[in-house]
This record gives C-alpha cells, structure tokens and sequence, in this order.
C-alpha cells in the first residue's frame, strides 16, 4: 500500500485533523450543527420560554388547544399551557434522560465487550452469553413491565433504558477489542511484562475509543427515542414535562379529533430534529474514524482527454504501444492534481516479457488500470494512446473495451490474489464466467472441462475446482488467478507483483510457470515489479520508473550492464550480490516525491547522488543512447 | 456432516435460553404485584370470599416454590411441600401441555387471546417486512451504486430521516392525514364484514391494512436502506470487484453476480433478528391504529396488569427471536462459505 | 413513489367496491374505548359489559336513566310483611333466543348458581342475603332471605337471567364458562364477537316488551378517546360512548353532530383523600398497618384550610373543560334522591383558609414559604400521589400543588403504579395525600360503608377515618325499610362526612357521549343520566327517513 509521508514539519495535532476532516464532512457537520442548536436551546431555556411561570389563575379552559398565534407561537395544550414554552423546558428533560441513560448503556456496554474481547475464554463466554439473552429479551415490553413496577420516576426511566442499551455496544467493542488484541504492539506489551491493566488502558482504549465514541452518539438517540415512547406509552414521568410527556398528553386529552396539530407536530418534530442530528453526526463521525474509501470500483470513469503530445504512426505495428501516456489523479479539494504518469512511452511485441520496475507509489500499476481503462473515479489519462492490435484503445468506448480488450484481448494477475477473488463463490465458477463471457462459442457442457485444464496448466489439481479461495494457500491462489488470466486466450497478460509476499520457492515456481507459458502460448507479458532479480531471470527489456516518469528504458542485458541513469545504477547497486563477499548494503536514501508536490526539475534529483544545478531546475527529456536505450538524465546527454 | 454439528450445537443453545427464559419469566410475573381480582379494588362490591375463590381459582393459593409462599411480598413458606404442587412445577407442567394459563382479565385460555393476536401481528409486519426489505435493498443498491450523486444523497437523507422519526408519532400524523382522506380510524375489519363476499372482505382487510402498513414501512425500510447501502460500499470497494471489471463484466453482471451476495450478507442477519421481534416490534403502531394484535396485546396487559397475557406473550416472543436468531445463523452460514463450521 | 400512487389507486378501486353493496337492514354503529372483558355475566367488571348483558339478557328489574326501576320479567311482586319472602308472578310466553320457553325455573337456577359462586366477583356480593330461590311453577318465583333489606332492586338488576339448559351443563365451573353463544331474553341477540375488536348484535323480533326499531347494533372498540371523536366526526360510527372533553368544542361545530352531556350511567366518586387515621385505629403490622400519615392532616383545621383553598371551579374548567358538576357530598348528584342537596359547600376562600392555619398555630416561622407544625418539628408538606394510568390526575395535581402553595401548603407529587398505589393506600395507609376514586352501585350503601370504622381493617376505608355516630346510622340504614326514613339515613350520614372534611370532592365528572343526527334519531339525550348505549335508547332508536 503506498503511503505517502509529509514532509511537512509539524503534524497536526488531532483536533486540527477533526475540524480539517468535519469540514469536510457536510453530513456530519449538519447533524453538529442541529445538535448544539438544541443543546444551547435546552440550556438557555428559562430565559426562552415566555410563558415558563405557569400559574393557574391566568389560564382557563378557553385556553385549551388554541391554535399558535402572536401570544403563543406553537400554540396552547391541553392545559391552556404554551407550547413553545413546554417545548423549551421539555428539551432539558429529554435531552439529560438521552444523555445519562445512553452514559449508563455505553459504559456498560463499553465495560462488558473489552473485558469479554480481551479475556476471552470463559470470561467472554459468559458474557456473550449474557448479551445474547438481553438481545433475545424483547426490550420494550420488558420496560413497560420494570417501570409499572417501581414508580414511574426520571430517575426511573433513565435507570431502565440504560440497562437495555448496552447490548449493540458491547458487541461491537468485543470485535473492536478482539481485531487489536492480536496486533503487533500488544503482543510486544506483552512480552516486556506489560500488567492487563496497563495494556487496556494504554493500547486498547485508545484505539476501541473512537467506536465507542461513535456508539455513544448513536446511542444517546436511542435512549431519547425510547424516553419519548415510554412517555408516549403513559409510563413516563407525569411530572417532568419530556417531549414524549406532551405527546403523551397530546394523543390522550383529544389532540387530533380537536385538529391541535400543533400540539402532537411540534414536540414530535422536537425529537426528529436531535434524533436526525446525533444521527447525522454520528455518520459523520463514522467517516471520521472509520474512513471507508470515498469510491468504489463501479463508479463512472472519467473521459481520456484528447492526446496532445505528437504521436508517431508508424510504430503501430507492435503488439501493444504506450505512447506518451499521462495519468493525473484529480483531487476534489482544488489543490493541484497528483501526476502520476507522465510521458511514459513502450512497446510490447508478441511473446516479448517486458519487466516494469520502480519503487512502491512511482505509477506502474496505475499504468497498467490505464490500459485496461480500469483507473479509479478520480484517475484521468490526460495524454497520449495507448494502441493494442492496432486499434487506438484510450479511444474505444466501455462496452467495446468489455467485448473486445478486457480479458479477452489483455488480461490482468492482480497483486494480493486473496482480495482478487470473491470469497462466496468457487474459484471455478469464477474462472468459467470468464469463458462463458467472452467466448460464445464455446459449449456450455464443455467449459468445466477448459476450467480443469487450464487450473491443471497452473499445477492445480481438478478436486481444487469447487473449493473457495479461503481454501486454497497463498501460492495456489496466485497460481489460479494465472489460470483465470489465461481462460480466455488473451494476447498480452499484465502480472502486477505476482510473486511478492509469497515465499522464494512458490515465487520460483510462478516465474517458471510464467516463462513457459509465455514460450508456449505465444503470449506477451508485463511483469510490474520491485524486485531486480526477477526482472534479470526471465525478463527480454525493461522499463524503470521513478516518480511517474521513465528514467530507463533498455534490454536486460543494458540495464544490468550498462545502467545510465542514476535511478537504475542506486537499484543495481542496492541488489545484494551474493558472489560479491562482505560488500556494504547500500540503500537510496531519502522518499518517493509527492506526486501532487513535485520539485521542479527532475524528479530524482532530491535523491540523486550526481545531481547538480541543472538537475533541479529543468526536467531532463528522454535521451537515446543507442537503438532500444533511452534514459531520461542530463547527465547522458549527447552534446549537440 | 460438520453442519449437523453446528445445527445441533446452536439447537442445543436456543432450548438452553429458551429455558432460561421460561424460568426468568415465571418469577418476573411472581415479583410483580398482580392480582386477578385487582380489577375490583376499588369496587365495595368485592367480598373478601370472592377475592380468596379467585385466587383459588387462578392457583394463587399454592406457593410459589418451596420456601416462598409468595414473592411479592416475600412471604416465606413451608420448605417441606410436594414440589410438585408448587406454582412453579405446575406452571411448568402446564407449559408442556401447552396451557399458558388463563388470562385474568378475559377468562379465557391465553393461549387463545395470543394465537388470534398472533397471526394478526404476523400478518402487518410480514407485509410491511417484505415492503421494507424490497424498496430498502432497491434503494440502497442505487444509493451506493450511484455514490456521491444526487441519487445517493437524497437516498440517504430520506433514509436517515425516517430512521430518526419515532414509530409512534409517525403512526399519529399517518392517522392524522390518513383519516381525512378516508381510510378507517382503525381496527383490521370493518364490523359485520363476515356477511360480505370473500373479494370485499379482502379489499376492506386492505384498506385496514394500508396506514399501519405504510408506518411499519417507512421505518424500517430506512434501516434495510441504511445498511444496504453501506454493506454495498464497502464490498463494491473490493478487489474482487475491480477485477469483475478486467474480466469485461457489465455493471449489472457485477452487481448480480458479485456485489449482491457479498452485500446482502450483513442485511441476512438483521433482518432475521427483525423478524424475531416481529411478533413485539408493533407495539407502537398496533396501539395508535387499534391493529388487533400481539403488540397491542402486550401494552393493554400491561396496562391491565394481566399477567398470565404478557407471561405468555414473553414466552412467544422469545421463543420467536430464538428460533428466527437460529434460522439467521444457520442461513448466514450457508451463505458465506468462509464461516468455520466447527 | 410511484409505486405507492399505484397502490393507492388499486386501494381506491377495491375501496369503492367494497363501499357499494349491503345490507338492506338498518344497523347502527357504536364506538367505544374499550370492549367488553367477559360475555360470561358473572366474572365481568367493565360497563362495557354490562351495557352487551343489558341487551342479550333481562333482570328482575330494569334500572332508568332517572334512576327508578321498573319490573322487567314479572308482571307483579309481593313482599311479605316480614320483608322476607318475596313472590314475583312471571310474564307467561316469554322464550330465549334459541327458541326454548322461558321460566320461573330458569330465575330460581340462575339466583343459585350466582349464590353458589364465590369466585363472581361482583353478583356474589348481590346474593349476600339470599336464602333461596325456588320456582314453584313456571310463573311463579319466589325468593326468601335472611333479613328485611331494603332497596332489593338495585341488587336484583345485574343478575341476569341465564338459560337454565345451557348453564346446567356449567354450574361446576361456571366462571370458566367463555358463554360465547349468548343465549339470554333480551331484546337482542349475539350474532358475531371478535374480543376488544366489535360485537355485532341482531334484534330479538319476539322480544316481550316489543322489538327495537333498528335492526343490528355493532360495538366497535377504537384505540381511545380521542380516535372516536374522529370516528364520529368522519361518520365512521353512528354514535361515540366517550369523548375527551378537550374535543367537545369543535365537535359541536362539526357537520351533522351532536354532542350530549348528563351523569353517568354507574356514577362515579372522585376524590382527595387524607390519611387521617388515629394512631389506636392503625391495623396492625400483620395486617399490613403502616400508617406514615403526616400529622397535621389528622387535625380538621388544616383539612378544612385545604377545603377553602380549593378552586373547584377552576379544577372543574382546566381539567375537565367544564363538563363536570361541583363535588360536594360522597354520594354523587347523578343517584337521583339520594344526593343530599342541603349541604353548603366550603367557598374557595384562600383568605379564610390562611386564617384558619394562622389561627390554628401552622405558621411560618423560618419564612421558606412552607407552614410547619405548631410545635415546629416538621413543614406542611405532604406527599401527593395518584395512579400513573389516570392521564387527568397529573393536570389536577398540577393545579391543587399550586392552591395550596398559596396557603403555605408544599406537595411532593409523584404518580405511582396503580396496584403499587392500592398497596400504599390501604390497609398500609402509607400516605398522604392521594388523588383516588371509586365506582359506584346504584344502591348508596355501597359508597357509604367506605368512611365506617370496620373498613380500616379490610381496606376500604382509605382516610382512617372513625365516627362512632357514623357507624351507627350505617347500621341502621342497611336494614331500614321505610324508604324515606332511610333516604334521611343516608343524607345526615353525606352531611357528617362533609362537616369533618373526611375529603375533598372536586367535582363529580358528566358523561358526554356524541352521536351522528343524519343516520338515527330518538336517542334518549334528555334524561338527567346520559347512556346512549344503554338497552333504554337502543330500543327507542330509528333510521332517520
């Protein structure tokens, strides 16, 4: 996963990352807005309330259920009471029974599932146990039962919805607890002899805190929705005048026959508003904490721009031709887009395996989406074509690149075989759909047989067919996502990372599978990776890029031997040669540029140890140093 | 065969709660003060012959278990009477006759006042169930297909509003505008519909139905949307997606083929343990609309203080919620493969 | 939605199919908030019960909407001179629903199985004096008991006549007998019963004292008050038993409505209750005696205080919109000659009442704006209690906790569960102030042995209260035959029990009940008790042409 790191100096703190992200958040934002307008409602509420003095000799029953108007602004109730007044004042009451009874729910909610998530065993046991019989109590009624036995009092009511609360929370703290139990930094608190106190307190509430937050939020609405249906009930408190109080009063003293709408809308609306806002807040908060990925894969692409750098024509005689491709991520903030891919050009031939090399974050697997047309929501190709067969494929439309390119044409081993599977279905249906989509002619009865053939290709046995893909090891996964990639014949097949993570003997076997495929298929391939000795076992040319730009582009004998560009000569010299005794271990020092910050000049020049003036002024362009040799550096310049 | 052993193993689970309840729920009503003669405590007609008979007749003389004469108040007892002939074995006994008592408000067997209200309450919410799950689902796979469009905010506006709203005061404005336009006040049947032809007993039973069905609705098809929605987003967020795509799937195959199982998973469970709570979830609305059925039932017991109804209504409602929490289990494991079944 | 225009549509459809086509019969439509708990006559509480057993069924005697009664079933009745035997000559050719003949017999078994059945709650106490019931021939019965009582009406009028060859079978365990069927006399039959949903009855044709006018009558339970002024306003139903008087207003201006008002039908007592027992009259601990009263409330000058600042008129305009009559006596006004109509009410006076704790030694020495005791060992603050199912009591004990701040009175209100507020109340007498009610017979002695010594024990007796004078006149009331001898009984026991302001009466509540003037026309609306749904105005009721 690329993460970028700031080269800012001082992280913010967290509160300026809260207020960054809320801004950013309309829903979240809206719900805190709605809530604090209530909250200072309820708080200033004797100075609000006109009429908050009640006293029965200014009333008569020729007060009752008067419609609003200029004394009483909601109206008057069933007691000849205004409103707004009783509105305001029963903000307190609703307001304090949500917050105290959610406060009980959460701490024992809270309580229960890290003791039951850290413990385990028997502890945990139990008291899931204990959770599930609540959930399976039926809360409502149970507290109409408590509270017709002990007197209907707040104090009451509070008690009784906080103890029924608690269950939502304690599950999911328990996941929560569970899911960090097991990572690195609590076992190394451990091991140096951490107490289990300490460790909750320190590594576990931390991190269980920001979903208990959320849980709280959520829970307070909760508790206010049932106070307001006790009361409506009849089993509030007659003397404490919630929202639900008035509704109460409301539906039984002839609110609606007498047409009072205002006596049942106002209080009701009164809850909405709190409910809606903890509940917006609480969403926002979610997002927060608990960032789900702002698009998904099935959003709508964005449209290639017309290309603008020259092309040549000639040179469409190849398998496959990149020529001056730009990929730019759109940012939604209006600050600059991140130039992933800029000016990249290849060429790919029949059989050809072409290796594509660069650190983690420098644009080779957005190139690669690029040529499936299969980039994020908020990738662009901004420049250049992209030719396969022939035919200009950053210009054909979706449903051709499904028909003709997708699969059929090219296709795709991702990196991480293990999320490129659906987990709910077997791993031959998966590659069958593939055949059945693409290869109409292909008889039905037939396709189970080309699914066992194709998996036998790979080394995996036919038994394997109907399993799933928990079922099968890292390796084999891999390996099937290969036969799957083959099922429909395809003329180019990009390997993104094929072989990291999996250990060196199973990635031998993959760059073995690799290779004989290719020399019996026919088949041209893209091997995406980091690792250089891959790339010197089976690869014919590579391509190496730093910082979404080419830095070299020559034949594997080139590149090992004559590396030109600084880039490619740090790699060389980084690889740990085993026939070399007691050399140094070198590393490049220093990060991968931002790509929405990028120096002015070129882009390894913060890293290069041979960089000078130039360097960090003008970009150098693409040099070619001899036939199928190009580097892009000032240093390889040929002087005119 | 390892799912036999899972089912046996969770059937195993459900009769121990099952159990447990039905002993919670014998002392819960025992703690409680009711009496069925408090209907006449404010009546001088009532002798204290006739309260000591009624008791008698309702079993309220025995004790309530060896040791206790009665709980509320405690009142101790004799240690040393035939277990058997204690209100608690009887109760017990009983129970596996399939005899929930009488209910002291009615006199009638409570079995019969709950099998009525039973299939009336099943009948609104299957209904408003099913409403709920297809617009719910539908909603929500447009919602999140459709993300960040105008399509997914309103979607989720309108989701998270009626999430908010309570039931009960929803079902009040719904009766509110429902009656001015002519739909009835309440009830499931217009009186004396018994003597019309089977279509216009239908038709009327629809007219009954369609508030209290658009209230149970509303609600929680704001929740199924809510959940859909965010289940969707996150497995349409996969990888698995991604290369649904590079194989050259159209967004609908995808969607059916790949996304909808995978997001329907969360939605399987909620709606199973919704549909446990069914026969208690009505309360709210089967009150406001005068729906005859187990919720109704339940809020007028309490408030009748007749507790051999809501002892019995308990009883069904958490048998419900077991066997609909099995049923969610077991389906759920049946749908993802991945849930270890030892 | 479209998809639910699309329902509506389809609704609409069947709705208009399903409104054309009925029956040619003229069927009146009733609401009301509660259906009957019981169609068996013997373990029924709910009016609503009674209101069914009136029309399915006859008695000895039919109770007016003027409180008389008139002989129903018997064309005669003789007393004997002892006031013991009494011989009642039956209505020959009367038959029950199911087309068997009607006897003496049937009365005579009916009386037994009521005596026979402790577990009758409220008919069993009817049969306290009974001795036999025998049925010498099949018009004639005759009925001995133990001691001359008077007004043996009023106990013959809940006892139903029920079939003998039906209940035979039932007399063991006639309690659990549900008697769906309904066979009885009345001038109407059971035709269809969904429980707490609707009771549908068709007219007796043959009944003996003529057939109703209207031809089906059906009870509609609605989910409450205020849901029926909405059903009587869209013409839903034909007539409303309830309202809440919050909506009487614009009821009266709705179209083709009319709102009635009058005493109800069982009158009912509402009351402030003191505990006010004397500490030799507590029960004892085994009894359940726990007697928390405050002190102060034992003294009649502060009760009296709280009398003269008790604004009954606004109590009777705030909480019941005025329809409601002022409560002065513990007999209500609505028992006809009963009521004492001589007693002078307290006037709200708040001066006089402050007077009275001044004069009486309750002031307020720390100036807190609460009275304490004359010896200043505790304030005048007194624990308000009422049961949470009561949607008026928290409105009236708003109202009283502030008339009474105004004398320096403190309340502590808090409602309580209603069976936790019994156990409060008596026996244990763990209160103070309570705001409690009771429900009336048509026979005043059943109000009146509330206040009498002996009821602290059994609990009836909420305040603790004890008048050796009062005792006596009870006594002497229950057997006294001369009618107007015993109506003198009753009205100095009323005066006793407001001269020692035992309580406060605040008002005693009026029924009103609404019906529909373009469907049925000759509800009975002007007798001084409103019952539109009893058996006397469903008979006069026709369609209007």
């Amino acid at each position: 996963m690329a993460v970028q790191i700031t080269t800012k100096v001082n992280p913010p703190n967290r509160f300026e990352k809260f207020w960054v992200t809320m801004r950013g958040n309309p829903i979240g934002l809206t719900g805190l807005v709605m809530l604090v307008s209530i909250i200072l409602i309820a708080i200033f509420a004797p100075v609000i309330a006109p009429h908050q003095y009640y006293t029965s000799g200014d009333v008569s029953s020729s007060d009752i259920y008067n419609a609003p108007s200029s004394t009483h602004i909601f109206g008057t109730d069933d007691a000849g009471k205004d409103v707004f007044s009783e509105f305001v004042t029963g903000a307190r009451v609703s307001l304090i029974v949500g917050f105290f009874a959610a406060f009980i729910s959460v701490a024992i909610g809270g309580l229960t599932g890290i003791v039951a998530g850290f413990f385990g065993g028997r502890v945990e046991n139990v008291l899931m146990r204990l959770t599930d019989i609540m959930l399976v109590i039926p809360d409502l009624p149970l507290m109409v039962v408590i509270i017709a036995l002990t007197k209907p009092s707040l104090l009451n009511i509070i008690f009784v919805i906080g103890i029924f609360g608690w269950t939502t929370t304690a599950r999911i703290v328990r996941s929560q607890t569970l899911a960090v139990k097991s990572r690195k930094f609590v076992l190394r608190a451990r091991a140096i002899g951490a107490g289990n106190f300490h460790i909750i307190r320190h590594h576990i509430l931390p991190l269980v805190l920001p979903i208990l937050v959320v849980q709280a939020v959520l829970t307070v609405s909760y508790a206010i929705l049932e106070e307001s249906t006790l009361s409506f009930l009849g089993l509030g408190d007659p003397t404490a005048p919630s929202w639900g109080q008035m509704l109460n009063f409301a539906f039984s003293r002839g609110a609606m026959s007498t047409g009072a709408w205002w006596a049942l809308v106002v209080p009701g609306l009164g809850i909405v508003w709190v409910v809606l806002g903890l509940t917006l807040f609480g969403q926002g908060l979610e997002k927060v904490l608990n960032p789900r990925l702002a698009t998904h894969h099935l959003m709508p692409g964005r449209p290639v721009l017309a290309a603008k750098s020259g092309t040549s024509v000639q040179a469409k005689k190849a398998l496959l031709e990149v020529q001056n491709l730009s990929i730019h991520y759109v940012n939604d903030e209006g600050k600059p887009p991140a130039r992933a891919v800029e000016n990249v050009s290849f060429t790919l031939e029949r059989g050809e395996l072409i290796g594509l090399v660069g650190e983690s974050g420098c644009g080779k697997t957005t190139m690669m989406l690029a040529l499936l047309r299969l980039l994020p929501a908020a990738g662009q190709i901004v420049d250049g074509r992209v030719f396969f067969n022939g035919k200009e494929l950053t210009a054909l439309s979706e449903e051709e690149m499904n028909d003709k390119v997708r699969w059929s044409g090219i296709s795709i081993v991702f990196q991480g075989a293990m999320n490129a599977l659906n987990p709910v279905r077997t791993v031959g249906e998966q590659i069958a759909e593939a055949i059945i989509k693409h290869i109409e002619e292909f008889p039905r009865d037939q396709v189970q047989t080309r699914v066992v053939e194709l998996l036998d290709l790979v080394g995996i046995t036919a038994d394997q067919k109907d399993n799933y893909p928990h079922q099968y090891s890292g390796g084999m996964r891999q390996r099937a996502m290969i036969a799957m990639a083959l099922a429909c014949n395809p003329q180019v097949i990009i390997a993104d990372e094929p072989t990291t993570a999996l250990d060196v003997m199973i990635q031998a076997q993959i760059l073995e599978l690799l290779d004989s495929l290719r020399k019996k298929l026919g088949l041209a391939i893209i091997f995406v990776t980091h690792d250089l000795g891959v790339v010197a076992e089976i690869c014919d040319r590579v391509l190496v890029m730093y910082g979404g730009v080419t830095a070299e582009y020559a034949d594997v004998d080139t590149i090992y031997n004559q590396p030109s560009h600084p880039y490619t000569q740090e790699l060389i010299k980084a690889f740990p040669d085993l026939t070399k005794p007691k050399k140094k271990l070198s590393s490049i020092p220093g990060y991968p540029p931002q790509l929405d910050d990028l120096p002015a000049g070129c882009r390894f020049a913060p890293r290069c140890p041979s960089a000078f003036a130039r360097c960090h002024i003008e970009q150098p362009t693409l040099h070619k140093l001899g036939d199928t040799h190009l580097a892009s550096c000032h240093l390889v310049e040929v002087p005119k | 065969m390892k799912r036999w052993r899972l089912i046996f193993k969770r059937l195993g689970w459900a009769l121990a709660t099952i159990l447990f309840v039905v002993v919670l729920n014998f002392f819960l009503f025992r703690i409680m003060p009711g009496d069925p003669a408090r209907q006449g405590i404010r009546d001088p007609r009532l002798t204290p012959a006739s309260i000591a008979a009624i008791r008698v007749r309702f079993g309220l003389d025995k004790p309530v278990i060896n040791c206790f004469q009665s709980l509320n108040p405690v009142k101790l007892g004799d240690c040393n009477v035939n277990p058997l002939d204690t209100q608690f074995f009887i109760y017990g006994r009983n129970l596996l006759k399939g005899d929930l008592g009488i209910s002291f408000y009615f006199n009638r067997p409570v079995t019969e006042i709950l099998r009525e209200r039973f299939w009336n309450t099943v009948l609104l919410i299957g209904l408003g169930q099913i409403l709920a799950i297809m617009l719910g689902v539908v909603f929500g796979l447009f919602a999140a297909w459709k993300a960040r469009t105008a399509v997914d905010y309103s979607a989720l506006i309108s989701g998270l509003v009626a999430w908010s709203l309570p039931t009960f005061w929803l079902a009040i404005i719904l009766l509110f505008w429902g009656t001015s336009v002519g739909f009835p006040i309440g009830g499931k049947a217009t009186p004396g519909m018994s003597s019309y032809p089977l279509s216009q007993q239908f038709g009327d039973l629809l007219h009954h139905l369609f508030l209290p069905t658009l209230a149970y609705t509303i609600i929680y098809m704001g929740e199924y949307m809510l959940i859909m929605r965010s289940s969707l987003l996150d497995v349409l967020a996969e990888d698995y997606i991604l290369a649904a795509k590079a194989k050259g799937l159209s967004v609908f195959q995808i969607l059916k083929d790949h996304a909808l199982k995978n997001a329907m998973l969360p939605l399987v469970t909620i709606i199973a343990i919704n549909l446990g709570f069914t026969v208690a979830g009505a309360v709210q609305i089967e009150t406001v609309f005068s729906w005859p059925g187990l919720g109704g039932a339940i809020f007028e017991s309490v408030a009748r203080k007749d507790y051999p109804v809501l002892q019995g209504a308990f009883l069904l409602i958490a048998v419900s919620v077991i066997i609909a929490n099995l049923l969610a289990d077991l389906t759920y494991s049946y749908l993802d493969p991945r849930v270890q079944v030892d | 939605m479209k998809q639910k225009i699309v329902y509506i549509l389809v609704l609409a459809a069947l709705i208009l199919s399903a409104c054309s086509g009925g029956a040619q019969t003229s069927t009146v439509r009733i609401g009301w908030s509660n259906g009957p708990d019981s169609l068996n006559p013997g373990v029924a509480w709910l009016a609503e019960a009674y209101t069914i057993y009136e029309l399915v069924y006859d008695s000895m005697y039919d109770l007016n909407l003027d409180s008389t009664f008139t002989l129903s079933l018997a064309d005669s009745v003789e007393r004997s001179d002892d006031g013991l035997v009494y011989t009642f000559k039956i209505k020959p050719g009367i038959k029950w629903h199911d087309g068997q003949p009607f006897t003496a017999k049937d009365i005579a078994f009916s009386y037994t199985l009521y005596k026979a059945h402790d577990d009758f709650p409220t008919l069993n106490s009817y049969t306290e004096h009974f001795v036999s019931s025998e049925a010498p021939d099949d018009t004639t019965f005759v009925l001995t008991l133990d001691q001359a009582i008077p007004n043996l009406e009023s106990k013959l009028v809940f006892l139903y006549i029920l079939p003998e060859h039906i209940w035979k079978d039932h007399t063991e365990k006639a309690a659990e007998f549900e008697n769906l069927e309904m066979i009885g006399t009345g001038p109407f039959m059971m035709k269809e019963y969904k429980p707490n949903e609707f009771i549908r009855l068709e007219v007796n044709k043959d009944y003996f004292q003529g057939r109703a006018k209207v031809d089906q009558a059906i009870f509609q339970v609605f989910a409450s008050p205020d849901v029926l002024a909405q059903a009587i306003k869209t013409g839903q139903v034909d007539m409303v038993t309830e309202l809440p008087n919050t909506s009487v207003e614009s009821l009266k201006s709705a179209e083709n409505v009319k709102v009635a008002v009058g005493a109800p039908f069982a009158p009912g007592l509402t009351d402030i209750i003191f505990n006010q027992v004397a500490p030799e009259n507590c029960p004892s601990e085994a009894d359940g005696g726990v007697c928390s009263g405050h002190p102060a409330l034992r003294d009649k000058q502060v009760r009296l205080a709280l009398a003269y600042a008790t604004d009954k008129k606004k109590l009777i305009d705030l909480v019941m919109v005025g329809y409601a009559t002022p409560g002065i006596a513990l007999i209500p006004d609505g028992m006809g000659e009963w009521f004492n109509t001589s007693i002078k009410d307290f006037p709200y006076d708040v001066k006089k009442a402050n007077q009275l704790l001044d004069d009486a030694g309750y002031v307020d020495a720390n100036r807190d704006g609460v009275r304490e005791m004359p010896d200043a060992s505790r304030d005048l603050k007194f624990r308000l209690n009422w049961p949470s199912s009561s949607i008026i009591d928290p409105r009236m004990a708003e109202l009283l906790g502030e008339m009474w701040k105004a004398i320096g009175i403190a309340v502590e209100p808090q409602a309580i569960e209603d069976d936790a507020l019994t156990s409060k109340c008596c026996p244990a007498l763990d209160y103070d102030i309570m705001l409690w009610g009771w429900v009336a017979d048509p026979d005043p002695a059943t109000l009146l042995i509330i206040p009498a010594t002996d009821q602290i024990v059994t609990g009836y007796n909420e305040t603790g209260y004890s008048n050796p004078r009062y005792d006596e006149l009870y006594v002497q009331q229950g057997t006294e035959l001369d009618h107007a001898k015993r109506v003198q009984m009753v009205w100095e026991m009323q005066q006793i029990v407001h001269d020692d302001v035992v309580y406060i009466i605040p008002f005693y509540e009026q029924q009103v009940q609404a019906y529909r003037t373009d469907r049925f026309t000759g509800w009975l609306d002007n007798q001084p008790k409103l019952a539109l749904e009893d058996v006397t105005s469903i008979m006069l009721i026709e369609p209007v042409k």
